[in-house]
């Protein structure tokens, strides 16, 4: 099948494509889900090399288990979710307390002229309060609000129910609304 | 309205900062996106290998099998013997009997021989 003509191909049906020699289903899983795989992990390590390496090793991880893919059991977005949770959760761990130091901080002043330097400012700012908060929490609140992940994918990846995916998410947003709160003038909202 | 007063009405002012977020998704870069076409090539070629393997351990097991009794000619001699000697055991061919009448002699009848004529009456003696 032609690379251009897979773009309404599912995932699990060009993983079988693909573990059947198809070199062109290869590059259409690799150009759909590495964006993802790779800034999810970049959220989650916040360290741009890292979540390289990490990002290849989870796709690694799919060209290996594509043979043996259980086709219905799990989507392959959920899947590599779920491998790229555990492989950021190894490295934290890993390297546990030297993150927070290492995260870029929103240099004040910056703030408010040209909207795209809020932009960077917000996410810059967001980064710095996921990284307060629990492990778990982060997980869930990346995984539902950044990268749009439905709350059951959410609780079939991270081995919980959807009722303990919501309470992360919903712990989760408020001590970002509260890490947050002092930052917020500075990055153009107003108590009004 | 106040943060309280937001957080109350589920407008919590998270969603700019999540939206700033999702817009600042990393694009992978030429170099990983090469990586990670090499390491799929890699685990395909490597996939097709072992299957070659497999295929060439089976046919390697078959032939020398094959080889060991002497190729497929006597295979196929052994496969027409067995069938024949099936055929006869069940058939027995009338012309059979007509050859031994000729090697033999047809006035010729067979007979027991009793090769321990005297057991019987040295087991009743005791």
């Amino acid at each position: 099948m032609p690379f251009d003509a897979m773009n309404d191909t599912p995932d699990e049906a060009l993983l079988v494509l693909y573990a059947n020699g198809d070199p062109d289903a290869a590059k259409a899983l690799m150009m759909r889900l590495t964006p993802r795989v790779l800034g999810y992990a970049t959220r989650l390590l916040s360290d741009r090399a890292e979540a390289e390496d990490v990002a290849q090793e989870a796709m690694l991880r799919l060209w290996k288990i594509a043979p043996d893919w259980r086709q219905g059991e799990a989507k392959v977005s959920t899947w590599l979710y779920r491998v790229v949770t555990n492989l950021c959760t190894d490295r934290l761990r890993k390297k546990r307390g030297v993150g927070l130091d290492e995260v870029a901080e929103p240099e004040d002043g910056r703030a408010s002229v040209a909207q795209g330097m809020i932009e960077n400012e917000r996410a810059l700012a967001l980064r710095a309060a996921l990284e307060t908060l629990p492990e778990r929490q982060r997980q869930a609140v990346i995984l539902r609000h950044i990268e749009g992940v439905a709350n059951p994918e959410i609780a079939q990846l991270m081995d919980i129910s959807v009722e303990a995916v919501e309470s992360l998410t919903a712990r989760g947003k408020r001590a970002l609304t509260a890490a947050l709160a002092d930052r917020r003038k500075d990055l153009g909202y107003r108590d009004d | 309205m106040t943060e309280n007063d937001k957080l109350a009405t589920g407008d919590d002012g998270l969603e700019a900062y999540f939206e700033a977020a999702r817009a600042d998704t990393p694009v992978p870069s030429t170099e990983l996106l090469g990586r990670i076409m090499a390491d799929a090539a890699t685990q395909s070629a490597a996939r097709d290998d072992s299957l070659r393997q497999v295929t060439v351990l089976r046919q390697g097991i078959f032939s020398s099998l094959i080889e060991a009794i002497g190729g497929w000619p006597t295979l196929a001699g052994m496969a027409t013997a067995g069938v024949v000697g099936v055929w006869i055991g069940f058939s027995q061919p009338a012309g059979l009997d007509t050859v031994a009448e000729q090697l033999i002699g047809a006035d010729n009848t067979s007979y027991l021989v009793d090769l321990v004529p005297a057991f019987g009456s040295e087991f009743e003696e005791g």
